[in-house]
C-alpha cells in the first residue's frame, strides 16, 4: 500500500522525466524541425502554428467524431424502416456557417498582425547578407565587411540578420527551418527576410535548403548556417576578409606578399570592424585552426567552428559514385596545385580566391576559405580528400547538371556524353586537392 | 444484396412497380469502327473512363517509383534527371490525364441521364473533346519513355521552363501537350454548359437538378474561365520557346512572376475543378444509402457556387514565399480562410444527410464517407497554410504534399471511386463485387493515410518537396519509410479494384434499372441505358422523382424502365456516327508536332485539320426528321 502510494506520488515526476527525455530526443533526432524555432521570426510563426493546431485539432475531433457517430448511430438495422425525410435545418445550417467564421477570425487577426510585424523593414543595425541563388549552390556576400563566401555562413547570435535575396538564373528559395520561414530568390526581383537568432542559443550548425524546384540538382542545393557568439563572429569575419593562401612547406620562404597586394588594407579594415562589432568582448578566443607559422595576426585570431563541434546532421553522408576511381594514397603538392589552379586546371575561370589576382572567376563558388568549410558541392559531399579529389576529377558524374566541368583525363562526361580526351592526371588532381584544402 | 431491397424502401412511390431485375445484360456490342466514330455520350463517357483509369495507373506507377526512391536516404534507384521527369509527369498525369478525365467520364455519362436528355448538346464536339484528350495525353506522356519527359514540375515555373534553362525538347512536349489538353477541356466545358442550360427535360428546373449535375455545371464555368488564363500563359511560353519572344526571359527583363500569377489564377480554380465533381458524386451516393434526401440542398448549391467564385480570388496563396508584400499577403490569406466556410458547410451537410437516416455501408458509401473524413483533414491543413507567416514554414515542404494528397486523393479520388462503385451498374449493367469492393476501400483508406499522414511530419521537420533524394540523419527516415510502405499498400488495393472491375464487368450480377433504390432520373432507365436513354423525355416534379415524384414522374419512370426496343422502332432520331472529329483531333496534334519536328508539318497538319473540320461541318448531324 505504502509502496503504491509512494509510486503514485512519484508518478508525475516520472512522467515529467519521460517527457523531458522525449523532448531532448526530439531535439536531437529532428535537426530541421520547425517546432523548435531559435529566432524571433521562428517563434512568431510557431505562435500562429500553435493556434492553428489548436483550432485544427478541435475541428478535427468534432467533425470526425460527428461523422463516425452518425455512421454508427444511424447504421441500417432494418431494410423496411423508412427514415424521416428531412431536407435541412436552417438554424443548424446557420450555426455551422457562423462557428467556422468565428474560428477563422481568431486565426485571421493574429495572422495579419504577424504579417505586418515580420514584413516591416529590418532594424537599422541589422547584419545585411546578400544571398544569391545559383543552379545549384548559394553565394553569400557580407557588404558590411566586404567579402563573399559560398554555401556556409556564420551569423552572430542576438543580432538581426537581414537577408537580401536575389537570383541570376532561375527561382530558388531560402529555408533554414530552425531559424526562419522561406523566402524566394527571384531573378529581376529583390526580396527580404529578416530574423534575430536567439542570444542564448547553441553555437552550432543549422541545415538550410533550396525549396523552390530549380532544375536537375534542386535536391542537392543545401547550405549551412553557423550561429556563433558575437566575438567568434568578429573573428570569423576577419578571417574571411583575409586573403586565401596555403601554408607552403616549412623550408620554403613565406610567399604571401607575392599573392597579397591588397592584404594589409583588408586586414586593417577587418580588425577595425571586428573591434566595433565585438565591442563588449574583451578577449577573442584562442585560434582553433591549426596554427600556421606564416599566418598574419588576424589569421591567428580567426575562428572557425571546430570539426569536432559540427553536429552529425550537418555532415553530409552522400556516397560518391564508385565509377570514379582515384588512388587516395596519392600525396599532393599544394604549390603545384596553386599553379594548376590558375594554369592547366583552369579553375580560376570560374572560381575566385581572394588575394590571388589571377583567380577572380565569378561563375562558381568563391573558394577563398574553402578548406575550412564542412562540405563541398553545396552541402552534398563532405569536404575531405576522397570526395574533393573525385569531385575535381568528374564533378558531373557526382552531381547532375552541374556547370563544373569533368576535369580528369579519360573521364566520361555525362553531359556531353563523351570521354574527355585530355585533362588532369590523378597526381595533378591530388595537387589541386592539397592546394584547395590548404585554403583554410 | 442491394438488389433485394429495391423500392420496398421507397414508400413515397407505392404506385410505382419496378420492373424485375433481368437475368441477362444487354451490353454495348460494336466494332472498333463503332467506337472510333461514336457520338453517343455514354460510349464517349466509357472511353473517357477506360483511358483515364489507364492514365491513373500510369500516374500511380510514377508515384510508386517516387516512393521507392525516397523510402530510404541516399537511394539512387533513378537518377536526379529521371526523378524530375517522373515527379513532373506524376503531377501532370494525375491532374490532367486522370482526375479531370475521370470527372469528364461522369459528366459525359451522367449529365444527359440526370437531366433527362437524349445526348449532350453537341455530340460530335463531345467526340472531338475525347480524341483531343487521348492524343494530347499520349503526346505529353510518351516522351518520358525515351528519357525526354517534361521535367520542370506540373506548375512549370518560368524562367526554368525557358529555352535558356531548359534547352531540351522536354518542356516543348509539356507546353504543347497542355495547350492541346486545354482545347479538349474548353470544348467539353462549353458543350456541357449548353447541354445543362438547354436540354433539361420538362419540369427539371435548375433547383431540381441532381447535385452532381449542379457541381458539374459550376465546374464547366470554372473551366471556361480558368483555362483561357493558362492558355495565355502557355502561349507566351510557347512563343518564347519557338519564336524568340521574351515574355519570361530574365536576361531581357522578363518577370518570372507573370507566369506565377497567370498559372495560379488558373491553378487554384483547377483544384476545385478537380474536387467539385467528386463532391457531386458523394452528394448522390450519401442520400441513396441513407434513404434520405440531401441535407440542405439549396445551401449545397450556393456553397458550390461560392467556392467557384472564391476559387478565383485566392491564387496568390501559392505565392506567400514570393514576397508580395504585407497587403497582398493579408488579402489572399483572408480570402483563403473564407473559402473554408462554404467547404465546411458541405462537410456538415453530408454529415447531416447521414444523421437520422438509415446508413448502409457499401463500397460506394464507404468511399463517400472516406471522402468526408479525409477531405476534412485536407481542409484543416489548408487553413493552416492560409496564414501566410505560418505558410512560410509549410510551403514547398512535404507538409504541402500531404495537404494536396488529402485534397486530391482523399477528396477527388475517394469521391471518384464512390462514383465508380455507385454507377458501375448503370454503365455496364452488372454489379461490382461488394466484398472485393470493401477490401479495396479499407486497403485504400489505410494505405492512403499511411502514405500521406506521415508527410505532415516530414514536412514540418524540414523536408523540402521535389528533392530526388535526401541525406541520412535529417530525422526524415521513419516518416519516409512509412509513406513508402503505405504506397506499396495502395498497389495491393488497386489490384483488388482492377480484378473486381474486369471480373464484374464480365460476369457480375445483373443490376436492373435501380439496384440501389435511388431517387434520381438516371435510375428510371435500364442498365446499361439504351442509345436513346429515355423512351419518353421524363416529366419532373421534384428533386428525387423516384422518391418524391407525383403521378407524372411515376408514369415517365414506368415507361422508361422498359428496355428492349431500338431507336428506329420508337421513331427516335439519333446523331450519325462520324470519324471526322477523330481526324480533326489527330491532324491538330500533327499541326502542333510541327513545332518540334519542322514548321512544314505545321502547314500540312493545319491544312489537313481544316479539311477534316470542313467535312465535319458540311456533313449532317443526324437523319432528317420526318
Amino acid at each position: 500500500m505504502i509502496g503504491s502510494h509512494r509510486l503514485r506520488r512519484l508518478a508525475p515526476f516520472g512522467v515529467a522525466a519521460v517527457l523531458a527525455l522525449a523532448l531532448a530526443a526530439c531535439a536531437q533526432s529532428y535537426p530541421n524541425s520547425t517546432f523548435t524555432p531559435h529566432s524571433d521570426l521562428g517563434r512568431s510563426i510557431d505562435f500562429l502554428w500553435n493556434r492553428l493546431m489548436f483550432f485544427g485539432t478541435i475541428v478535427f475531433i468534432l467533425v470526425e467524431g460527428a461523422l463516425v457517430y452518425v455512421v454508427i448511430r444511424y447504421r441500417r438495422r432494418s431494410e423496411t424502416v423508412m427514415p424521416p425525410q428531412t431536407h435541412g435545418n436552417v438554424v443548424l445550417e446557420i450555426t455551422w456557417t457562423l462557428i467556422p467564421a468565428a474560428i477563422l477570425a481568431f486565426i485571421a487577426v493574429p495572422t495579419v498582425r504577424t504579417i505586418f510585424e515580420t514584413q516591416a523593414p529590418a532594424p537599422a543595425n541589422s547584419l545585411v547578407i546578400e544571398v544569391y541563388g545559383h543552379q545549384w549552390w548559394w553565394e553569400f556576400r557580407y557588404p558590411e565587411y566586404k567579402f563573399a563566401t559560398a554555401n556556409e555562413i556564420y551569423v552572430p547570435k542576438g543580432r538581426t540578420v537581414d537577408l537580401v535575396l536575389r537570383s541570376n538564373d532561375v527561382i530558388h528559395s531560402f529555408w533554414v527551418p530552425q531559424l526562419a520561414g522561406k523566402r524566394d530568390a527571384i531573378p529581376n526581383h529583390t526580396n527580404h527576410i529578416w530574423f534575430t537568432p536567439d542570444s542564448n542559443m547553441a553555437t552550432t550548425v543549422w541545415n538550410g535548403f533550396c525549396t523552390e524546384y530549380c532544375g536537375d540538382s534542386h535536391g542537392e542545393m543545401h547550405f549551412r548556417v553557423v550561429t556563433v557568439n558575437p566575438d567568434q563572429f568578429a573573428s570569423w569575419v576577419s578571417h574571411q576578409q583575409a586573403p586565401g593562401f596555403f601554408s607552403p612547406a616549412p623550408a620554403a620562404p613565406p610567399s604571401p606578399p607575392a599573392a597579397l597586394p591588397a592584404a594589409p588594407a583588408a586586414l586593417a579594415q577587418a580588425a577595425g570592424k571586428a573591434a566595433v562589432t565585438a565591442a563588449p568582448a574583451t578577449s577573442i578566443p584562442a585560434p582553433v585552426v591549426p596554427v600556421n607559422p606564416t599566418a598574419s595576426p588576424a589569421q591567428l585570431a580567426s575562428y572557425v567552428l571546430p570539426r569536432a563541434e559540427v553536429p552529425e546532421y550537418a555532415i553530409p553522408h552522400t556516397p560518391f559514385p564508385d565509377a570514379i576511381k582515384f588512388d587516395d594514397r596519392l600525396q599532393g603538392d599544394p604549390a603545384a596545385g596553386e599553379k594548376l589552379f590558375v594554369g592547366a586546371g583552369t579553375c580560376n575561370a570560374c572560381h575566385s580566391v581572394s588575394g590571388n589576382p589571377l583567380a577572380v572567376g565569378t561563375i562558381g563558388p568563391n573558394l577563398t576559405h574553402v578548406g575550412s568549410r564542412i562540405a563541398i558541392a553545396a552541402g552534398m559531399y563532405i569536404n575531405d580528400k576522397p570526395h574533393l579529389s573525385r569531385w575535381i576529377k568528374n564533378a558531373r558524374l557526382m552531381k547532375s547538371g552541374v556547370l563544373m566541368p569533368t576535369l580528369g583525363k579519360g573521364q566520361y562526361d555525362p553531359q556531353i556524353k563523351a570521354t574527355t580526351p585530355s585533362g588532369l592526371s590523378d597526381q595533378q588532381v591530388a595537387d589541386l586537392v592539397a592546394y584547395i584544402q590548404a585554403l583554410k | 444484396m442491394a438488389t433485394t431491397v429495391i423500392d420496398t424502401t421507397t414508400p413515397h412511390l407505392q404506385p410505382f412497380v419496378p420492373s424485375p431485375v433481368p437475368t441477362t445484360v444487354q451490353t454495348y456490342k460494336g466494332t472498333v469502327w463503332d467506337w472510333l466514330t461514336t457520338t453517343d455520350h455514354k460510349k464517349i463517357g466509357t472511353l473517357y473512363l477506360f483511358t483515364a483509369l489507364f492514365f491513373f495507373l500510369v500516374g500511380g506507377l510514377e508515384a510508386e517509383i517516387i516512393r521507392a526512391q525516397l523510402g530510404a536516404p541516399n537511394r539512387h534507384l533513378v537518377s536526379a534527371e529521371a526523378y524530375n521527369q517522373i515527379f513532373t509527369m506524376h503531377g501532370t498525369t494525375m491532374i490532367f490525364l486522370a482526375i479531370m478525365p475521370l470527372s469528364a467520364a461522369f459528366f459525359n455519362f451522367l449529365i444527359p441521364l440526370q437531366i433527362g436528355a437524349r445526348d449532350v448538346a453537341f455530340p460530335r464536339l463531345n467526340a472531338f473533346s475525347y480524341w483531343v484528350y487521348l492524343f494530347g495525353g499520349l503526346f505529353i506522356s510518351i516522351p518520358i519513355l525515351f528519357g525526354h519527359g517534361p521535367n520542370a514540375g506540373w506548375f512549370g515555373y518560368a524562367p526554368l521552363t525557358t529555352k535558356t534553362y531548359s534547352p531540351g525538347i522536354n518542356i516543348d512536349f509539356w507546353v504543347i501537350g497542355l495547350q492541346i489538353l486545354g482545347i479538349s477541356s474548353l470544348a467539353a466545358g462549353f458543350n456541357f454548359i449548353t447541354t445543362i442550360i438547354n436540354l433539361r427535360s420538362p419540369g427539371m428546373s435548375l433547383m431540381r437538378m441532381p447535385m452532381f449535375t449542379w457541381m458539374a455545371f459550376i465546374v464547366q464555368f470554372m473551366i471556361v474561365l480558368a483555362f483561357p488564363v493558362v492558355t495565355v500563359a502557355l502561349f507566351f511560353l510557347l512563343m518564347d520557346r519557338f519564336f524568340g519572344t521574351q515574355f519570361y526571359e530574365v536576361a531581357s527583363g522578363g518577370d518570372p512572376l507573370l507566369w506565377q500569377n497567370l498559372f495560379w489564377i488558373f491553378g487554384h480554380p483547377e483544384v476545385y475543378i478537380l474536387v467539385l465533381p467528386a463532391f457531386g458524386l458523394v452528394s448522390e451516393v450519401l442520400p441513396t444509402f441513407s434513404k434520405k434526401p440531401l441535407f440542405g440542398y439549396p445551401v449545397m448549391v450556393y456553397s458550390g457556387i461560392l467556392i467557384g467564385f472564391l476559387g478565383f480570388g485566392v491564387w496568390a496563396h501559392h505565392m506567400f514565399a514570393v514576397g508580395l508584400g504585407p497587403i497582398a499577403d493579408s488579402v489572399f490569406g483572408v480570402t483563403t480562410m473564407l473559402i473554408a466556410i462554404p467547404t465546411g458547410v458541405k462537410i456538415f451537410n453530408w454529415i447531416g444527410t447521414i444523421a437520422q437516416g438509415q446508413f448502409k455501408a457499401t463500397s460506394a458509401s464507404l468511399f463517400a464517407v472516406g471522402l468526408v473524413a479525409l477531405f476534412t483533414i485536407g481542409g484543416i491543413s489548408g487553413v493552416m497554410h492560409s496564414s501566410p507567416p505560418a505558410d512560410l514554414q509549410q510551403t514547398d515542404s512535404y507538409f504541402i504534399v500531404a495537404h494536396i494528397h488529402y485534397v486530391l486523393f482523399g477528396g477527388s479520388i475517394m469521391g471518384i471511386f464512390a462514383g465508380i462503385y455507385y454507377y458501375f451498374p448503370k454503365m455496364f449493367g452488372r454489379m461490382l463485387n461488394e466484398k472485393l469492393g470493401k477490401i479495396h476501400f479499407w486497403l485504400t483508406f489505410i494505405g492512403m493515410n499511411l502514405t500521406f499522414f506521415p508527410m505532415h511530419f516530414s514536412g514540418m521537420l524540414g523536408m523540402p518537396r521535389r528533392i530526388y533524394t535526401y541525406d541520412s540523419g535529417q530525422g526524415w527516415e521513419l516518416f519516409n519509410a512509412l509513406s513508402t510502405y503505405g504506397a506499396y499498400l495502395l498497389v495491393v488495393a488497386t489490384l483488388f479494384f482492377i480484378y473486381n472491375f474486369f471480373k464484374s464487368k464480365k460476369s457480375g450480377r445483373p443490376a436492373g434499372p435501380n439496384p440501389w433504390g435511388a431517387g434520381t432520373l438516371e435510375w428510371t432507365i435500364p442498365s446499361p441505358p439504351p442509345p436513346y436513354n429515355f423512351v419518353v423525355l421524363p416529366t419532373v416534379t421534384s428533386r428525387y422523382p423516384l422518391w418524391e415524384g407525383k403521378q407524372a414522374d411515376i408514369e415517365s419512370a414506368r415507361i422508361n424502365q422498359q428496355g428492349g426496343k431500338t431507336a428506329e422502332q420508337l421513331g427516335i432520331v439519333l446523331p450519325y456516327g462520324t470519324i471526322k472529329p477523330l481526324l480533326a483531333a489527330l491532324f491538330m496534334i500533327v499541326m502542333f508536332s510541327g513545332l518540334i519536328v519542322g514548321h512544314w508539318l505545321v502547314l500540312v497538319g493545319s491544312a489537313a485539320m481544316v479539311l477534316a473540320l470542313y467535312g465535319w461541318l458540311t456533313s449532317p448531324l443526324e437523319p432528317e426528321h420526318h
